[in-house]
Order: structure tokens, then C-alpha cells, then sequence
């Protein structure tokens, strides 16, 4: 049962795919229907997994030679995240119905969406190293291919092609770690990985750690690899919810939860996940705050709540990490698919444009103050709690760092406030027509506002599977009730909220605070020059083609120079051959 | 002993092959620096084949390269008159259009 229902998870979106080009751009309207239908059902089928996951093998289909076996587990946390990723699928691709109407090359759309569940379910549930790579790279395709859909605009192209390129980077690290593994191991599988990590060289070792943590912090966008993620904004808005804030840029996360165990005792490994994840927590957070792209602020505002599960990674908080990434995908969906109902009902995403929308859209407007809240973590939307138990174990972990991930959480609160302010309250300042939510945007922007505010329920449910199905995590898993005391008597909880206020209200009076922001224009100045990491990249790519360009001198398209090639390439194969005997 | 003055003479056409592949500006010497080439490989697959014991492998082993390296040679001549007729010279270094 478990094998058929891990086959349609992965397989419904891809026949889906197929199904959608099959049917032509000439018939919108059945492939609107046929991409809901297929990810619906895989939906359900992801979710008809969850009493089935285990530790054991559901599929295992031998390669033979040095692919090995390519296997797939069910384990929790795959069922989880594939969960996620076809539910949110379903409600971003009924949002699309909507945002998408009239849309030429609908096929392209939705078979590149599809084709991503398909292979993000893949990426969760597979248990070989080597599929996991080839998933991972079908979704950054994907995500390259999605960001430059609109390819008569040069700006969505370059934005993909800058995405390609640093996630590829990424890739490459991963690739490393897994080469490496299978030098050491002699296989693919993860459970092996994870259960002989402590017998292999700690150098190896390292190497694998910190390949996976390169790839990790490429894919999820964290410091210094973060700038492809605020390019990646040009995608449509639903690519934006599903992949750039829900699913993909999960997997970095993912990966490092998974290989946790194995890579803690690679000294300097925690420190370093500890850092990437409190820096791009706090850098990201001061982005968000002075961006005047709506997008822009919630892509930045994603790489900071990445930031904090990988910052609870570094300090061994897996499962409030896991549970942060569930509430985060739940409401960033939430407010990426608000954001892209008011660009759909205004045509322009400045919000220095916006203004006075909530009159006009009430919906979208209720909707997206309910994300807020979770973003910045008020009760009772899921956001509190994951953000609190992940403040928590920061807190009693490592003290130090718990101060700047408190900073973090006081910047969030403004620049959530501000976002808010600026697009649905005060003055209209913009000449547009505005028309509310249309109905399948409403469908899903109610389901996903009703699972911000309730998906903390499934927390002890959660947890049990975790703790059922990764035996090699040590997880200080508790039930929903637990959880809640828990939360509500820490010390930490009654910090924060203050913190929270603090936030708010310096919104709030910001007439009155002139003194202290002009003090601190430098980090405005700094902020919205991405922190010299956009510089940086621009250095890299000159260095880049001005090499280019001095190489080019070796291709002289004679014959000869080209056999001089061939030989002399030869004759380095047979050296190292020679040396390695 | 035998062996050993073969192969001696098999790294002399590896060598002279290998010279006019880097060398010559003719297309029609670079077949036949190429069919140097595949003839030294032919032998030393006879040779091989005789000092492993398995003489029949190595010999029909050599006979598959020379009518693959015939084929070869067809193709390069062909390709060779081709251009002769197009750019009217069969110097390999006047072929290059690549910008330099």
C-alpha cells in the first residue's frame, strides 16, 4: 500500500504534466482542470500516506553497477514536506486558475509546475543520494525555467539565469558530498550514510558536511548565496508562493535536518550552520525592512525565516526547525498568494503605489494580516509556536546568539507591520482600479489563512512521527498539549512578545523615532544595497568573462591545435591512471 | 624477444601518427597519419593477444579495427574532396573561421 501511495505522490504530478501539453494551448480550460485534478489527487495521496509512514523501503528498484538502488522511504519527515508541497501545489495551482486567465503557453506553466511537485516529492522521499541529486536539479530546472516564464522580459531572464547559476554552485557541493560518500561507503543510501558516518576519516567527512552545507545554503537561499532569491521574484506570483517560499527553498533545510546526525561531530560544522542561518536571519530582516517591492519584502523576509530553521539546525533544535518549516510554508504561501492577489487587482508591485487597498479588498486584505501575524509570531496563528520553541532551544543552547535572533525578531515585527501598512492602510497613493480577490483565488487564500491559524494543532502529531521514523535524530519531541504549556510558562515566550511590541509600536510612533532612524541611515544605505553581496556578484561575473575572454585566445579552430588537445588530455588520463596503480 | 621488437615498432607508428596528427597541414597526409595511427593499434592488439594466450581474440580484434579504420579513411577522404571543392585548398590552417 505504502509503494503504490509513495508511486502516485511522485508519478500523479508527472502524468499530469504530460497531460496538460497533451491537451494543448488551445483548450485553457482543460488544462486548468487537468493540472487541479492531478495534483489534487496527488494531494490526497500524499496525505493518505502519512498513517503509512515507516522506516522500511516502500520501493526499491535495483540500477545495478554504480547507480545502486534507487529506493524510496516514507519516513516522517518526507511524508511531511511531500504533504506540503502537493497541498500547497493544489492551492497555488487553483490560485493560478485566477492569477494565470488569458495567460499565452498555459501548457508551459503548469507542466513546469507540476513536473516540480513531482520531483520535490521525489527529492523528500527518495532514500538514495543519487536520486535525491537528480531531483534536486529537476527542481532548480524547474525554478530557473518558472522564474523566466515571462521570457520577453529581460529582467525575469537574467533573474533565472542568476538563480541557475548559484543553485548549480549549490549542486555542485552536493555532488561532491554524495561522490565522496560512495568513495567511502560503496553506496547511495542514506540510512547507510547516517548509521556508518562515526567509522569514516573525519576529513572525508567533513568534506560531505560541508558539500551538503554549500548546496544547502545555495538552495535555500542563505547568506552569501541569498541575492539569486529577490531576482527570483520576476517568476509569476503562484511560482513565487509555491517554489520560492513553500517548497524548494525547503529542501536546503531538509537536507540539513536529514544529515544532521551524522556531520555533528565534524568540528566546526554546527558553528558554521549556526552562523549562515543567524546572519541571513538578521541581514535578511534588515532587507525586508527597506525594500519597496512587495515581493521583494517577502523574498527577503523568506531568506530571514529560513534563516531561523537553519539557525535551529546549527543548535541541534531539529524538530522545531521541521515545525517552523511547516508554519512557514503554510503562511508565506498565505502572503505570497495575497500579495499576488493585489498585484493581479492593481498591476504594479511598488508599494510606494499602494495604499488604502484594504477598503477595496477586504479578502485579501483579512487574509494577509492573518499571515502577518504568523510571520511575526503573535498567537494564535502557527508562527508563535515554532518561532518560540525555536527561540527557546536558542536560548538555552547558546545565549549569546539568542539576543541577535531576538534583534531579528523585533525587525521582523516592524517590517511585517510596515509591509501591511504600506500596501492595505493609510492614504491611496496610486491611480488604479482595484477589484477584489476573484473566486478561486478566495478558495485558496481562505484554506491556506484557515491552516495558518490551526496547523499548530498538528505539532504533537508531528512530533510522534518524527520520533517513530528517524531513528538516528534525537528529537525532544512532545505532544500538542506539552508543547503549548510548554510555550506559554517559558520565560522566553514573555521576552519575546515584548520584543514583538517593541516591533509594532516603533512603527507605530516612527513620525516620532526620526532621531534614532536618521542615526542609523547607514543601515538603510547598507540594507538596500543588499550588504555589497550584489556587488559582489557582479565582481565575480566580470572576473568571470574577463577570463573568458583572455581563454578564448586558445580556440583557434585549427586542427592541429585541437589534436595537440586531444593527445595531451590523453596522455593526462594515462598518468593519473599510471599514479594511481 | 620477438614481442618486444614488435612492440618497439609499434611505438614508432604510435609516434609518427601521433607527429603527423600534431604536424601536417595537408588533409589528405592527416589520413594517412591517422591510418599510421590505427595500423600500430592493430599490431599491438596481435601482439597482446599473442603474449595473453589468447591469439584468436587479438587477431579478430585487429582485423574489427582495420575495417573500422577503413571506414574511417573513406569518410576523411570524402570530407576531403568535399572541402577541396568548397574552399579550394586542402590546407587545414586556411579551414579556421573562428575569430581571432
Amino acid at each position: 500500500m505504502a509503494a503504490l501511495l509513495v508511486a502516485l505522490v511522485v508519478l500523479l504530478p508527472w502524468v499530469g504534466a504530460i497531460g496538460v501539453v497533451l491537451a494543448g494551448d488551445r483548450h485553457p480550460k482543460t488544462q486548468h482542470i487537468t493540472a487541479v485534478v492531478f495534483d489534487v489527487l496527488a494531494g490526497i495521496a500524499a496525505l493518505a500516506l502519512l498513517p503509512f509512514s515507516s522506516t522500511q523501503t516502500a520501493i526499491s528498484i535495483s540500477m545495478g553497477g554504480v547507480f545502486g538502488e534507487f529506493s524510496f522511504t516514507p519516513d516522517g519527515l518526507g511524508v511531511f514536506l511531500a504533504a506540503v508541497a502537493t497541498v500547497i501545489g493544489c492551492l497555488t495551482i487553483i490560485f493560478s486558475i485566477d492569477y494565470m486567465n488569458g495567460e499565452r503557453q498555459l501548457g508551459r506553466y503548469y507542466f513546469l509546475v507540476l513536473l516540480f511537485i513531482g520531483a520535490m516529492c521525489g527529492l523528500v522521499l527518495t532514500n538514495s543520494l543519487l536520486l535525491l541529486f537528480i531531483f534536486w536539479e529537476i527542481t532548480a530546472l524547474c525554478s530557473y525555467a518558472l522564474i523566466s516564464f515571462d521570457n520577453e522580459n529581460p529582467k525575469a531572464v537574467a533573474g533565472g539565469i542568476k538563480a541557475l547559476v548559484i543553485t548549480q554552485i549549490g549542486g555542485l557541493g552536493l555532488l561532491v558530498g554524495i561522490l565522496v560518500t560512495y568513495s567511502q561507503l560503496g553506496s547511495y543510501d542514506m540510512g547507510n550514510l547516517l548509521s556508518n558516518a562515526h567509522t569514516l576519516p573525519i576529513g572525508m567527512l567533513s568534506w560531505i558536511g560541508f558539500g551538503f552545507l554549500l548546496a544547502a545554503a545555495a538552495k535555500s537561499a542563505q547568506i552569501p548565496f541569498h541575492t539569486w532569491l529577490p531576482g527570483a521574484m520576476e517568476a509569476p506570483t503562484p511560482v513565487s508562493a509555491l517554489i520560492h517560499a513553500a517548497t524548494m527553498v525547503n529542501a536546503g533545510v531538509y537536507l540539513l535536518a536529514r544529515f544532521y546526525p551524522a556531520f555533528v561531530s565534524v568540528p566546526g560544522w554546527t558553528s558554521a550552520v549556526t552562523l549562515i542561518g543567524m546572519l541571513s536571519a538578521l541581514l535578511g530582516a534588515l532587507m525586508a525592512l527597506v525594500a519597496v517591492d512587495l515581493k521583494r519584502v517577502l523574498a527577503y523576509s523568506t531568506i530571514s525565516q529560513l534563516g531561523y530553521m537553519i539557525y535551529a539546525i546549527g543548535i541541534g533544535a531539529i524538530y522545531a526547525s521541521q515545525l517552523h518549516l511547516l508554519s512557514h510554508a503554510v503562511f508565506k504561501a498565505l502572503l505570497f498568494l495575497g500579495a499576488g492577489a493585489v498585484i493581479h487587482g492593481i498591476k504594479t508591485r511598488d508599494l510606494q503605489q499602494m495604499g488604502g487597498l484594504g477598503k477595496q479588498m477586504p479578502f485579501v486584505r483579512n487574509t494577509f494580516v492573518i499571515g502577518g501575524l504568523a510571520l511575526v509570531g503573535l498567537p494564535v496563528a502557527n508562527g508563535f509556536w515554532s518561532k518560540e520553541l525555536i527561540l527557546e532551544s536558542g536560548a538555552q543552547n547558546l545565549p549569546w546568539s539568542f539576543v541577535v535572533m531576538l534583534i531579528g525578531v523585533g525587525i521582523t515585527a516592524l517590517y511585517t507591520l510596515r509591509v501591511v501598512w504600506l500596501a492595505f492602510f493609510g492614504e491611496r497613493r496610486g491611480i488604479y482600479r482595484v477589484h477584489d480577490a476573484p473566486t478561486a483565488m478566495r478558495v485558496a487564500l481562505g484554506i491556506l489563512a484557515l491552516g495558518t491559524l490551526t496547523t499548530w494543532l498538528l505539532a504533537g502529531t508531528f512530533a510522534s512521527l518524527l520520533q517513530a521514523t528517524l531513528p538516528f535524530h534525537q528529537l525532544d519531541a512532545e505532544n500538542m498539549l506539552e508543547m503549548v504549556s510548554a510555550v506559554l510558562s517559558a520565560p522566553v515566550t514573555w521576552v519575546a512578545l515584548p520584543v514583538i511590541g517593541w516591533g509594532l509600536a516603533s512603527w507605530y510612533w516612527r513620525s516620532r523615532l526620526t532621531v534614532i532612524s536618521d542615526r542609523l541611515r547607514f543601515i538603510t544605505y547598507a540594507a538596500s544595497a543588499d550588504f555589497g553581496f550584489e556587488a559582489l556578484n557582479r565582481q565575480v561575473v566580470r572576473i568571470a568573462q574577463r577570463t573568458a575572454i583572455k581563454l578564448r585566445r586558445t580556440q583557434t579552430g585549427k586542427l592541429n591545435w585541437n589534436m595537440t588537445g586531444i593527445v595531451g588530455g590523453l596522455v593526462m588520463v594515462l598518468l593519473v591512471v599510471l599514479i594511481g596503480k | 624477444m620477438m614481442a618486444m621488437n614488435l612492440l618497439i615498432g609499434v611505438l614508432g607508428l604510435l609516434g609518427v601518427g601521433l607527429y603527423g596528427l600534431l604536424i601536417v597541414r595537408n588533409l589528405i597526409k592527416l589520413v594517412i597519419a591517422l591510418q599510421i595511427l590505427a595500423k600500430a593499434v592493430a599490431l599491438a592488439l596481435v601482439i597482446a593477444g599473442q603474449i595473453s594466450g589468447h591469439m584468436n581474440l587479438g587477431q579478430s580484434l585487429a582485423l574489427t579495427v582495420i575495417v573500422a579504420d577503413t571506414i574511417v579513411a573513406v569518410v576523411g577522404l570524402a570530407l576531403a574532396v568535399q572541402v577541396r571543392q568548397r574552399f579550394g585548398t586542402l590546407d587545414i590552417k586556411e579551414l579556421s573561421t573562428l575569430k581571432r
